[in-house]
């Protein structure tokens, strides 16, 4: 039997589903923040490893209550690591960097983009990420002001960039985590969670 | 080494997180070396269309698909009894390219015979007259028509018959019966075969019309997982992970 044949329809069927916009294949998840919500959109099909790790925290609900750490306004918000007590959340295992593989399919840190944050390891990402409020290119791999290996892109705000344009401008100073660029008055992830998810 | 894989019945799903770390190693380690990678079957534990590719796991397993055959290995997906309803819109999203049951295709440069293996379980009557109904047109059209909530619904309540249904068959019934593979072997005039969903992995030679044939089964992703690499020149090579 000709199977091909068989599925004609079927392949109509998936054809009409996707010229109605349903059949989004890029999850998109929400950020609600005590200065707004943030809808990010993840491309799985550039960043597999990074958007299943990030998904993973969204799920067991590690983002919820932590707090945006770092946020230096012409640069980046960097969160998902403290909670509203200067707590580091615990985290899984690091991820390998995927930051060269999402350059060549076109993942850079441009503004409204999100990557993984890390130490000097270049495989040390676990949960903390940054949002880009500037075209910071010194962060992709490739780019000869890199460190070599660069910050992997895994996704990118789809609305609410005035939310994160808010916080990037909110009065920063020392703080219980760090010495300089920690919110005078905390900025809080109250949940995330994926859009339409179960 | 830029052999063939081939790999079946990961019955990959949300709920079982070791098989998935198992099968994303497969494809960012061994895979890459690869010419082509064959996936025979169940890549999912169960698939109810197209439209479920808008659950985020379904997704990341497209995207991890997507960036090897991105990376110019061949992605081959033959459909399982668990996933034979992946499409055409898995295929953009993956990359992959979807293969007839049966079919034959050059492995390691040998003429190599491909099933998912449910169609050489035959003694199973009860399977074979489920599974004739579920690949029709009309039962497919009617299904997919469905709200996805409810295709899971109906697809959970499958299972839970199915696995019922299992407990109740001799075990003998669940494998291949040998006829069937004879007759395979006969009918593509091959002298090798590469099968999977018996969940009885192994090596086995047999003697057809006077010729020497091989049939290789594929180990399931439910314990410790595992492929078959194909090398020109070699013999193929059974690999199991630890």
């Amino acid at each position: 039997m000709n199977l091909r044949h068989l599925w004609k329809p079927l392949i109509v069927l998936s054809a009409a589903v996707t010229s109605g916009g349903a059949l989004a294949a890029d999850p998109q998840v929400d950020v609600r923040t005590s200065l707004g919500t943030i809808r990010l959109e993840l491309y799985p099909a550039k960043a597999p490893r990074t958007v299943e790790n990030f998904l993973q925290y969204v799920k067991d609900g590690h983002y919820d209550g932590t707090v945006f750490h770092r946020v230096i306004d012409g640069f980046m918000i960097q969160g998902g690591g403290y909670d509203t007590s200067n707590r580091q959340k615990p985290t899984r295992k690091p991820i390998p960097n995927e930051a060269q593989s999402g350059v060549k399919g076109g993942l850079k840190n441009e503004v409204g983009t999100i990557a993984m944050a890390r130490t000097a390891d270049p495989n040390s990402a676990t949960a903390q990420f940054f949002i880009n409020v500037a075209d910071n290119t010194f962060l992709n791999w490739g780019d000869p002001r890199s460190d070599g290996h660069g910050y992997a892109v895994f996704g990118k705000v789809v609305s609410g960039m005035d939310v994160v344009n808010k916080i990037a401008k909110v009065p920063t100073g020392p703080g219980a985590v760090a010495p300089r660029d920690v919110p005078r008055q905390p900025v809080v992830i109250e949940s995330m969670s994926v859009v339409g998810g179960k | 080494m830029a052999g063939e894989l081939f790999v079946s019945d990961l019955h990959l799903s949300e709920s079982r997180p070791a098989a998935n770390e198992a099968f994303f190693g497969f494809v960012e380690g061994p895979a890459t070396r690869a010419r082509a990678l064959y996936i025979l079957g169940d890549l999912f534990e169960y698939w109810i269309g197209d439209d479920d590719l808008a659950t985020p796991f379904h997704a990341v397993i497209a995207g991890f698909l997507r960036r090897l055959s991105t990376s110019g290995v061949e992605v081959h997906v033959m459909h399982g009894n668990r996933d034979f309803l992946l499409a055409q819109a898995f295929c953009e999203a993956s990359g992959a390219r979807l293969l007839e049951d049966p079919v034959v295709v050059p492995a390691g440069g040998v003429p190599t015979l491909l099933m998912h293996g449910d169609t050489l379980c035959t003694r199973d009557v009860d399977y074979q007259a489920w599974r004739s109904q579920a690949r029709s047109k009309d039962w497919q059209r009617r299904f997919l028509e469905r709200s996805l909530q409810e295709r899971r619904e109906a697809i959970l309540a499958l299972r839970q018959r199915s696995r019922e249904a299992v407990k109740a068959k001799p075990a003998s019934i669940m494998d291949v019966d040998p006829g069937a593979v004879e007759e395979a072997f006969r009918r593509h005039g091959v002298a090798r075969l590469i099968h999977g969903h018996t969940h009885r992995p192994g090596h086995h030679v047999l003697e057809v019309d006077g010729r020497r044939c091989e049939r290789w089964v594929l180990p399931d992703w439910y314990g410790t997982g595992g492929y078959l690499a194909t090398v020109e020149g070699s013999t193929p090579r059974l690999v199991r992970f630890s």
